[in-house]
């Protein structure tokens, strides 16, 4: 059975992702950031006019911005010692065929090729900075569903490209937000057309290679009047020595009484520093659903969030996040309230283990206006170890007196009574702590696709194993 | 920052005649010299530190940007008790003096003098001291060394807190030895007439309970409404000793005009229990930041509070639970509603160091917004660096229950009063904490007030 094994494939031990591929780039920016790379950049992906123009106004922002001096610690990370831009390889590969065979490697040992054959119906898959390969099964293609890289999507679809881009998160939104749009490369550029119901998730697979190389990923995805669509993005990256760097940016719109799942596994290698801004503005009745898991990186620092524009939307957060030895996952979801009857949640679920940190920030705001709006945060942490830690920092913004809004977290260790219950029934004390964690987790794990859960759990034990006694 | 304060005299060479106006103040005042060199090197941080910006997180949602606080005229501190020139009783406090019984001890301050003081005779046979800041520090200066100003205050506190010092314009210490129970509250009036309009006003209060003592403190700020402004900074720190019982209460009521701040410092030794309670109705604005130091094992810490804010108020908490110690238990109860353009802020954090092991702690706030141009803002923080921990928040903003009103309604209440007797029941789940029956019953008589039941 093709999924079983992809899910072997996937085998989720932290060293087997520790290869370094020999790779042979076409064209490699140099380190650090100026106007001049941001016109290179530009000119390499063949852009117009306004593209530029744009860069280069976030540029200035960028420059002009601090650095954030709240949530993790940013200190360490020098920007000056990034590539901006790589590119691999000269075009898109649409045929399997065609991708070249060390690119192929590399996918083969992350199981991309099964996956393909199984489940996953298109799959953008990012090796460095671009989309190499593409696929996109043909009755989708029929029903008028976009999925290309985001340079396709400019170059193929360049007004509804255009109407679209940055409008859901301009450049002045934070500093991350300006520096992705200056040097944006590579991500998706998603369509689907009224009605259209998509059952099977759109899918893409993130893999930044090359040492200290940035990755600014940008997606945009636009979900039109009554479609829905599920869309997977999966991260891992090999292990180096020196810091790494991703910075990416997601919009979705979502439209009338339309219906948007974004999933997102984080499994970057732990020298990463993964800062992403991702929104959805959701129109009347829609449903937008973020399902956020941070397993990996250094540090983290993503809040995605869902601004209710239109009567009667409903905005979804689910996150989970793991922080071993060294990472801090600062992660957390935001809900804003814009028009009325308007609902909201906000699940959250977080571990600590070791020398871990995960830190809850969120955001529930309701505007004045917004009556009738319902929202609702749960945050639950659990620690694992006496050297682990935990933050909860919600903010919550109300201006309209006829909203209900709640705030709950809870802050646990495994209690003793649920493992000595365990043990009791035949269980090691290791199966007993990765039995109570597994269940900890089990309302956001259950939402996964299948093998997402599958790697979830397999994560638990490996992560589990040594961790008693 | 207080402990930072031993540098004291070594710029004044330096800065002699580019800034004399603490010197001014300082004119023809008698106190002993330890205090004056506080008030000085509090007065430098004051000077080099710049106001809070609601670009900084703790200043977010209060604008301090029109505050001058150097546009007001610090009462005199010279006057002693008892002398106050000309300075009556003010009917308000003269009113509320006689309606006032069983208290152990009981002080009146008007504009800033000390016109009445008592304290049961036994007590101060016992070795109970009550008695304005500048007095203990000259006669029993040994009571304040150690304490007095020695809260470390956090960053973006400090530049207040610094003025706080530096201009103290009165004051009460109360010190009680070794296993004494003070039966009854001791009771302190901090009045402001009409004629504290463009005035500034810091009353500093310490209190220290000796091992196994027992105290029932209650400060009440207030005022008519003012033509101009005042500006209130206070200030209170609580040392409870081991297996000591402290309760004290902040009810401010000031009137129209004044902005209040008020920085409390609290810290728990082995088994000590510490209660505090700060209502807020009245002033223009009001900010409380409150911390509980759990600093010995086995003590316990319950913050409460209850405000109501009308017309253009803005009430602004922030907490900090903070347990350096295992089995140390605290419990926040934090309730707010709002009416008018009224606006309030809630800003809690509970901290758990490593190796506090066994924290239970809780930290709850709940807002009610009875008009659509009411804000609540809540930002209840957890940083737990402990795993053997038992901590949960929750908060909430919401209406009154329309069922309620309903029943109430049905019952032949019009909905303003019904509305109004259902927040009454709301703050009436702190009101039943404390545990004190005749400042229950004031605290309800001026809550009741306020709310116009």
């Amino acid at each position: 059975m093709p999924r079983n094994e992809t899910v072997e494939s996937l085998d989720l031990d932290e060293y087997k992702y520790h290869f370094v591929t020999k790779d042979n780039p076409v064209f490699k920016s140099r380190k650090g950031l100026s106007e001049a790379v941001v016109r290179q950049i530009s000119a390499q992906k063949e852009e117009p006019e306004w593209m530029l123009d744009f860069r280069l106004r976030a540029l200035e922002i960028f420059n002009a911005k601090p650095m954030p001096d709240w949530g993790g610690d940013l200190s360490t990370l020098d920007l000056d010692e990034i590539y901006f831009y790589i590119r691999p390889q000269d075009r898109m590969g649409r045929d399997w065929d065609e991708v070249p065979d060390e690119i192929k490697e590399t996918f083969e040992r992350l199981g991309i090729p099964e996956a393909e054959r199984s489940v996953l119906a298109g799959v953008g898959a990012q090796y460095e900075s671009e989309m190499v390969y593409h696929s996109l099964r043909e009755e989708w293609e029929e029903q008028g569903v976009i999925f290309e890289s985001i340079e396709d999507g400019l170059k193929m679809y360049p007004d509804l490209f255009r109407e679209h881009f940055a409008t859901v998160i301009p450049p002045a939104d934070n500093k991350f937000a300006a520096l992705n749009s200056a040097v944006w490369s590579g991500g998706s550029f998603v369509y689907i057309p009224k009605g259209a119901k998509i059952d099977i998730p759109l899918q893409a697979y993130f893999r930044v290679n090359a040492e200290r190389m940035g990755q600014f990923e940008r997606t945009l995805i636009i979900a039109e009047e009554g479609s829905e669509a599920h869309y997977i993005e999966g991260c891992t990256a090999p292990q180096y020595s020196t810091e790494s760097f991703h910075s990416g940016v997601i919009e979705i719109i979502v439209k009338d009484g339309a219906r948007f799942r974004y999933t997102t596994i984080q499994n970057w290698s732990d020298n990463m520093y993964n800062l992403v801004t991702q929104r959805a503005y959701v129109h009347r009745n829609g449903y937008m659903e973020w399902l956020d898991g941070n397993l990996g990186s250094k540090l983290t620092m993503k809040y995605p969030s869902c601004y209710l524009m239109g009567e009667g939307a409903h905005g979804e957060v689910l996150s989970i996040a793991y922080a071993r030895d060294g990472q801090h996952q600062d992660t957390g979801g935001k809900v804003i309230h814009v028009a009325p009857h308007t609902t909201s949640r906000i699940t959250s679920k977080s571990i600590s283990k070791g020398t871990g940190r995960s830190s809850y920030r969120g955001l529930c705001k309701v505007y004045e206006g917004a009556v009738g709006s319902r929202s609702n945060v749960e945050c639950d942490a659990l620690l694992l170890d006496e050297t682990s830690r935990t933050d909860t920092y919600p903010y919550i913004e109300i201006d309209e007196n006829e909203a209900t809004i709640g705030h709950e977290a809870t802050v646990s260790k495994v209690g003793e009574e649920q493992l000595f219950y365990l043990m009791s029934r035949g269980l090691a004390e290791e199966e007993a702590m990765a039995m109570v964690v597994r269940g900890f987790i089990e309302p956001i794990a259950r939402k996964l696709p299948l093998e997402f859960a599958i790697e979830l759990n397999r994560l638990i034990e490996l992560e589990m194993e040594g961790s008693v006694g | 920052m207080a402990n930072g304060v031993t540098a004291a005299g070594a710029g004044r060479d330096v800065r002699e005649g580019v800034d004399d106006r603490l010197e001014a103040f300082l004119t023809g005042i008698d106190e002993p010299g330890f205090l004056t060199e506080r008030r000085r090197a509090a007065w430098d941080r004051y000077l080099a530190l710049p106001m809070p910006t609601t670009k900084s997180e703790e200043w977010r949602y209060t604008d301090l940007s029109d505050l001058d606080p150097e546009s007001f005229e610090p009462f005199p501190p010279a006057v002693e008790e008892g002398t106050a020139a000309g300075a009556g009783l003010p009917e308000q406090a003269a009113r509320l003096l006689e309606g006032m019984e069983k208290r152990s001890g009981v002080a009146v301050e008007v504009d800033g003098a000390v016109v009445h003081r008592r304290l049961d005779p036994e007590l101060a046979e016992q070795g109970v001291v009550f008695a304005p800041v500048r007095r203990v520090a000259r006669e029993r200066p040994g009571l304040l060394e150690e304490h007095l100003f020695s809260s470390d205050v956090a960053a973006m506190e400090e530049k207040l807190w610094a003025l706080h010092v530096a201009l103290l314009t009165g004051g009460d210490v109360l010190y009680v030895p070794r296993g004494v129970r003070v039966p009854e509250p001791v009771h302190v009036l901090r009045c402001a007439t009409g004629a504290g309009a463009g005035r500034l006003l810091s009353s500093h209060t310490l209190l220290v309970a000796g091992e196994s003592s027992e105290i029932t403190w209650v400060e009440e700020y207030l005022s008519p409404d003012l033509d101009g402004e005042l500006l209130s900074l206070s200030g209170l720190e609580v040392v409870g000793g081991d297996q000591a019982t402290v309760r004290y209460l902040a009810l401010q009521r000031w009137g129209r005009g004044v902005r209040h701040f008020s920085i409390q410092h609290v810290e728990t030794r082995r088994d000590a229990r510490l209660s505090g309670l700060n209502v807020n109705l009245g002033g223009d604005l009001a900010r409380d930041d409150v911390t509980s130091h759990l600093e010995g094992p086995g003590s316990e810490s319950e913050m409460l509070a209850l405000w109501f804010g009308g017309g253009e108020q803005h009430f602004d908490h922030h907490t900090l639970q903070h347990h350096a110690a295992p089995h140390a238990y605290s419990d926040l109860l934090y309730k707010g509603a709002l009416t008018d353009s009224a606006d309030s802020v809630f800003r809690g954090l509970i901290r758990v160091d490593r190796g506090a092991q066994l924290t239970d702690a809780y930290q709850t706030n709940r807002n009610l917004l009875l008009s659509e141009h009411a804000h609540a803002t809540t930002l209840p923080n957890l940083e737990i660096e402990a795993d053997d921990v038992r901590c949960s928040h929750g908060a909430t903003v919401g209406q009154v229950d329309e069922g309620m009103l309903f029943y109430l309604m049905s019952r032949g209440l019009d909905r303003t009063r019904a509305e109004r007797l259902l927040v009454f029941g709301f703050f009436d789940e702190v009101l039943a904490r404390v545990p004190v029956p005749g400042v229950q019953a004031r605290l309800r008589e001026a809550i009741g007030r306020k709310i116009g039941i």
